[in-house]
């Protein structure tokens, strides 16, 4: 390039068209451009696309109807049914009572603590707020519909409306008894908890690949760490239990920095993807079983899966009394039921070591007569028995929790529950002593000592 | 086209200058120290800074001048030089005992935060062990028998619940992948390598609720791996984890309807 060149005309026109690229830049991506969303709509389940193949106009009428019912990931709401409407009772709203408008389904003590929460995680924005500063308040993100509220109490301010101590105590008000609607749970799903559990909540979103054991599909209504039996569907409890504290040994984080009321919400619109899966299943079941679908099924059917749900609550697990102390004898006794076929049976699966490497895991394949996983969960996905070494505990590690586990077993996955199994006389196969007793053992396989041959020494897990 | 690019340049060392001046009134400059040595880092990371400064405002303003003063016409002819063999030593030598300098000055605040044998470097058995994985921090404290690694051992998900005032030592560890525990506030950050337990060391100042954020890229969900450090008076913790160990041998009739 000729040195004594300087900003001829080409040039100065090759950068004049620069500087407008970069000013349309600028202006596009930051200065208040909001990027609106795509709608998003619900899919079908893969399973009822396929049994529904050759009647297309069924599969519309499914689509259609849950539509109607559950609406989309944008503007997600359950169709209040006219058993419903008649007692005023609205599934939408858990944090009101149960004949007013609401699903009565948070207790007044739980409404208590997320107010006291929504008053600590909005601490910033309500001392602004008292200190005169309106505008200076956070975007909440992951609600909209709050920030929404306290706009129009600003602009209510600004246009003389109110004066500033109303504004004050009515934005106090509104921030403290914050409850997130089913459309900012949706928004918060989308930036959490989309880019694994997936749109419909299939746990099929993109960063799924990638992970082992894969998000749970909330589609079937399976969740497998509940304090419940007979395979019951979870309490809000237990979903909130996954978000408060994780899944240890998976990549499910406890998700306590947001507060509980957004941690409620995403509980609602979790519990919302699973019926909705639910109800979706049982349309199909039903079109197999009848070979139509006629127009009231849809309603009757998300009546039907709603009312499992709230029944599930009565069936907890529990212990009467105090945990028994494990002591040498326990441990002992423990180590004799694992391995006793007659009792609990857990060396056939877990291994004698518990290490997750029993026999009865594994199977020939018939083709290469390599071992392979001899069972699938409910989802499909091959499974192995936990490895009790590692002691890491999905469904937590309290003793009651592993005290349930065994008790009720893991729904959608193989491990059965003993704790109400009886022999041929009628009496328990495992008292509760004995119950402890393996509980006890069970957790003990996983204490960290350089002694034991084998034992995990400053690896991985959480001993 | 001279004054132009001198002004472009000028504009360039007053606004880099101005930015770092005004950073506070917008909150884009450090939090406040909650930690003994924070303060120690603090002071580092000033004197690096003042350094820095000194020759940023020093060759950009060079650059400035000559920019302004050298600029020649297109058909002027340019001066042959061979360049000046003390200057070229001076700022050889000027920067690598300033580096000296630095590099003595902060060996002392790294070895007190960092060796095991420095004075402030508590001694005796960890508070907690501290678990990173992807993408969660998990705290364990150990129960009454206090040994890590039994039955009774608490776990608390996400959050590091401290005594405030009192050395606190906890052996950081790695489930998976490489992260890093990073608490700003404290000016606390250390990589935790899978393989190894690593004694790490704070003493907080002040109550409160301290993000702790992953510092070393782990993955997927490396931007969301965060957790909390809550420092709180000793009594209030021993009472946050006597609740833990009441919490741990609950018989589950709490959750009865």
């Amino acid at each position: 390039m000729d040195p004594t060149r300087h900003f001829d005309r080409a040039n100065r026109a090759d950068l004049a068209h620069l500087a407008v690229c970069l000013a349309v830049a600028a202006s596009g991506a930051g200065c208040g451009f909001e990027p609106g969303h795509a709608p998003m709509r619900f899919a079908l389940n893969e399973s009822t696309v396929q049994a529904l193949a050759d009647a297309p106009e069924v599969a519309d009428h499914v689509r259609g109807s849950l539509e109607f019912l559950f609406g989309t990931p944008q503007h997600p709401g359950y169709t209040v049914l006219a058993d419903w409407a008649e007692n005023e009772y609205d599934p939408n709203h858990p944090d009101l009572p149960a004949d007013g408008g609401g699903s009565g389904e948070l207790s007044a003590s739980r409404l208590e603590e997320i107010r006291a929460d929504n008053l600590r995680a909005f601490a910033p924005d309500l001392a602004a707020i008292a200190a005169g500063r309106f505008a200076e308040v956070r975007k909440p993100r992951t609600a909209p519909g709050l920030e929404r509220s306290y706009r129009s109490l600003v602009a209510r301010r600004a246009a003389g409306e109110i004066s500033d101590d109303v504004l004050k105590t009515e934005a106090r008000k509104l921030f403290e008894g914050w409850y997130p609607s089913l459309r900012d749970s949706a928004e918060m799903y989308r930036q959490q908890c989309l880019h694994c559990h997936g749109v419909d909540g299939g746990g099929d979103g993109p960063t799924a690949a990638f992970l082992d054991p894969r998000p749970r599909d909330y589609r079937k209504g399976i969740f497998k760490f509940t304090a419940l039996k007979d395979l019951a569907h979870p309490r809000r409890e237990d979903l909130y239990r996954v978000l408060d504290q994780g899944l240890n040994g998976t990549a499910m984080p406890s998700f306590r920095r947001f507060s509980i009321a957004e941690r409620e919400g995403l509980v609602d619109y979790v519990r919302l993807l699973a019926v909705r899966g639910e109800v979706e299943h049982k349309l199909v079941a039903t079109y197999e079983d009848e070979e139509h679908l006629s127009a009231e099924v849809p309603a009757a059917t998300l009546l039907e899966v709603w009312e499992k749900w709230q029944q599930a609550r009565e069936k907890v697990v529990a212990f009467e009394g105090e945990i028994p102390i494990p002591t040498p004898a326990m441990l002992a006794r423990g180590r004799e039921l694992f391995n006793d076929a007659k009792k609990g049976n857990c060396a056939s699966c877990h291994g004698e070591r518990g290490l997750g490497n029993g026999v009865a895991a594994y199977k020939i394949d018939e083709n290469t007569g390599r071992q392979v996983p001899a069972y699938q969960d409910d989802w499909g996905h091959d499974i192995m028995p936990r490895n009790l070494v590692q002691g890491q505990f999905r469904g937590g590690r309290r003793p009651i929790d592993v005290y349930r586990r065994i008790y009720s077993g893991v729904n959608g996955a193989k491990m059965p529950g003993v704790g109400e199994s009886k022999d041929a006389e009628g009496n328990l196969v495992l008292p509760p002593e004995d119950m402890w007793a393996l509980v006890h053992y069970v957790r003990s396989l996983s204490e960290r000592d350089e002694r034991v041959a084998g034992a995990p020494v400053h690896t991985g897990g959480s001993h | 086209m001279r004054l132009l690019t001198t002004l472009l340049l000028l504009a360039l060392l007053v606004l880099g200058v101005w930015t770092f001046m005004d950073a506070h009134n917008h909150g884009w400059w450090l939090p406040p120290v909650v930690s003994t040595f924070g303060p120690d880092i603090d002071r580092l990371f000033y004197l690096i800074l003042w350094m820095v400064a000194f020759f940023f405002v020093l060759t950009e303003g060079i650059l400035v001048w000559c920019v302004f003063a050298y600029a020649k016409k297109r058909d002027s002819k340019a001066t042959f030089t061979h360049g000046h063999h003390k200057l070229e030593i001076m700022w050889t030598a000027i920067p690598a005992a300033l580096l000296l300098i630095i590099t003595f000055t902060q060996m002392g605040t790294w070895a007190q935060v960092k060796f095991k044998t420095s004075d402030s470097f508590p001694k005796g058995e960890p508070m907690a062990e501290v678990y990173a994985s992807q993408f969660d921090w998990r705290i364990v404290y150990p129960g009454d028998d206090r040994k890590f690694g039994t039955m009774d051992d608490i776990e608390s998900p996400f959050e590091f619940v401290a005594p405030v005032n009192e050395p606190v030592l906890f052996h950081l560890r790695s489930r998976d992948v490489i992260h890093s525990f990073f608490v700003p506030y404290m000016r606390l950050k250390q990589d935790a390598m899978p393989g190894m337990t690593i004694p790490v060391w704070f003493n907080a100042t002040q109550e409160g609720s301290y993000d702790l954020i992953c510092a070393e890229l782990c993955g997927w969900g490396h931007y969301k791996m965060a957790g909390r450090v809550r420092v709180v008076s000793r009594a209030a913790f021993e009472e946050w984890l006597g609740e833990a160990k009441k919490e741990m041998l609950s018989n589950g009739t709490e959750d009865k309807p």
